[in-house]
């Protein structure tokens, strides 16, 4: 026996919004890493200091001519600063001649 | 960060995400509003703030470093756009439990029955405005959804709301879009919820509760309203649990306060509105996000010096990481929220105090010693030093926070004293407050005027010589 109590009849709307975003292409990937200019992008939480180095120190021993360019270069992508630093990133990309990104530390 | 992820790759530079392995559902929905579902992520595993040294080499070494090389050298596999349905579509029908399930079954409700949004519904609340149903106010993050009059509607009949708070819900949308609000972040591990500080005539006319119990469900204007709130957050700009709302905790959405502005006047005080820089007596919505908050019980004496040492007390004790706002991540967003009977406004009043003596003597008073300010920065960002000379010395910060080079000098939680945010309200016959302890720039308080309702519509209500009364 259903347990619902069907009182009334209901035509009820969606109450969501189309999305307004299309699929972006992404960008085309690098064949190697080795000789190539890598950024660091950080939202300045959760160790991302310390897990570049890491980065930094492991992936040197398989390509060793990988170049970095330090977060410090960007500033923080979260918080306050955050629109200008993003809407900044292409261009600062341009000038530092990068040539791929890593970005931390939470989603 | 997957934004910057998402910047890099508009900008023709592939990109690798680090995500630490709880964030990986909220780093997925994020990725499909942002345009780009097939986004490469690294995972990190665990979190990194419960790891020793060993483990985070380990983790990084052993497990994320080979995902970012495959992530930037190797082609990531083909995105593809979900269906869905259209803004006007009719997505359920049947009796009011089928509706409900539906409702609850595709994540659309709050987990509360709603009034099945129907069109005759939908219709009654477009008539409280002159906008048109498809006017976009702006494309609500995280989710990229158009925020629309239509929308409003919908999710205004789904809260219970009566179709003359129409005006009060598309204003909130409109500071739901501003930027300086930053909605982005509303699914932020904190878990802060929204408050929503309501003033003008409007108060009375729509019968919000501004008294005893203001914070209380009970009230349908301030409850439905309240709820409206996150339903709208839920869904069109897209902060589900488990998805894209991250909030360790989390909190119910609150009830609309609605200040006292009887006795504002009556004490010679300016509103919150007026404050946020409105005319006094405008209706307005003003929105900010808190972390939590507490009940300052009995706060006694019958002069501001007997009454505030104890309330600037208080103030400090709702403050904790939260000073990443004045210094880190926000640099000068904190603005802590005060609730204020109207009997404790009353005796600081009388003594000739203005709200700007009282905001002067919470920044002076409500202060920590400096070496705890930035201990509590290193705890929280697990920055090794925190130094608030070189952050003056830098002009990042103001001077008072670093006036001498003594450990325990007393800086305050703030930048400035207007940043501290009064509202009288509450039971008019108890000498309590209550402080909110705020989310800085995620969340940053916005304030909208409230626009009149249709003067047909008005007068319709008129010779309707109903109760309600039209904004």
């Amino acid at each position: 026996m259903s347990d619902f109590v069907n009182e009334g009849h209901y035509e009820a709307l969606w109450p969501r919004s189309p999305r307004q975003v299309q699929l972006q292409p992404l960008a085309q990937r690098l064949d190697t890493l080795e000789g190539k200019t890598i950024a660091q992008l950080w939202d300045f939480v959760f160790r991302g200091d310390e897990v570049y180095a890491l980065l930094e120190e492991g992936l040197k021993t398989r390509y060793p001519n990988i170049r970095w360019v330090s977060y410090k270069e960007f500033g923080n992508t979260h918080g306050g600063e955050e629109r200008e630093v993003v809407a900044s990133l292409a261009r600062r990309f341009k000038e530092l001649e990068v040539d791929a990104s890593i970005s931390g530390m939470g989603a | 960060m997957l934004r910057a992820s998402a910047a890099a790759e508009a900008a023709g530079v592939p990109s690798s995400s680090l995500v630490c392995e709880g964030f990986l559902g909220l780093a997925a929905s994020t990725s499909v509003g942002l345009g780009v579902p097939n986004i490469p992520i690294a995972t990190v595993p665990g979190h990194t703030g419960v790891q020793g040294k060993e483990e985070l080499r380990r983790n990084i070494l052993g497990v994320t470093m080979d995902e970012v090389i495959r992530n930037l050298t190797r082609e990531p596999k083909a995105a593809s756009e979900e269906s869905e349905p259209g803004a006007r579509d009719i997505v359920a029908q049947g009796g009011f439990d089928e509706v409900n399930r539906y409702f609850y079954e595709h994540e659309l409700s709050d987990g509360l029955p709603i009034v099945p949004p129907t069109r005759e519904r939908v219709e009654q609340f477009l008539r409280f405005t002159d906008r048109d149903a498809d006017e976009v106010i702006s494309i609500m993050l995280p989710d990229s959804r158009a925020a629309t009059i239509w929308s409003i509607a919908v999710n205004g009949v789904m809260a219970g709301c009566r179709p003359e708070y129409m005006p009060v819900l598309v204003a909130l949308v409109e500071a739901m879009a501003d930027p300086y609000y930053g909605v982005e972040h509303s699914g932020n591990t904190p878990g802060g919820e929204t408050l929503i500080v309501l003033n003008g005539p409007i108060i009375k006319e729509l019968g919000f509760n501004y008294t005893q119990g203001v914070m209380r469900d009970g009230f349908l204007p301030n409850t439905s309203v309240g709820r409206f709130w996150r339903l709208y957050l839920r869904n069109v700009a897209g902060f589900l649990p488990h998805k894209n709302d991250k909030a360790t905790f989390g909190n119910t959405w609150r009830v609309v306060v609605a200040e006292n502005e009887d006795v504002v006047k009556d004490i010679g005080w300016e509103p919150l509105s007026a404050d946020m820089g409105f005319a006094s007596g405008e209706n307005t919505v003003t929105i900010s996000r808190f972390t939590g908050g507490n009940h300052i019980s009995s706060i006694s004496g019958s002069t501001p010096e007997e009454m505030l040492p104890y309330l600037a007390d208080a103030v400090v004790r709702q403050h904790s990481w939260q000073i990443m706002f004045t210094v880190g991540q926000g640099m000068g967003t904190l603005r802590p929220l005060i609730l204020l009977g109207p009997i404790i406004a009353r005796v600081i009043a009388g003594w000739g105090w203005s709200k700007q003596q009282l905001q002067r003597y919470l920044y002076d008073h409500a202060r920590i010693p400096a070496h705890q300010y930035e201990r509590i920065l290193r705890d929280w960002t697990a920055k090794p030093t925190w130094n608030l000379e070189e952050e003056v010395r830098l002009g990042r910060i103001p001077r008072v926070f670093f006036e001498s080079g003594d450990p325990n000098r007393m800086v305050p939680l703030v930048w400035d004293p207007e940043d501290y945010m009064i509202v009288v309200t509450g039971d008019p016959a108890r000498n309590s407050a209550y402080v909110f302890a705020h989310n800085g720039v995620l969340g940053y308080p916005v304030t909208r005027k409230i626009s009149a309702t249709p003067q047909s519509v008005r007068r319709a209500l008129r010779e309707k010589a109903g109760h309600v009364a039209a904004p």
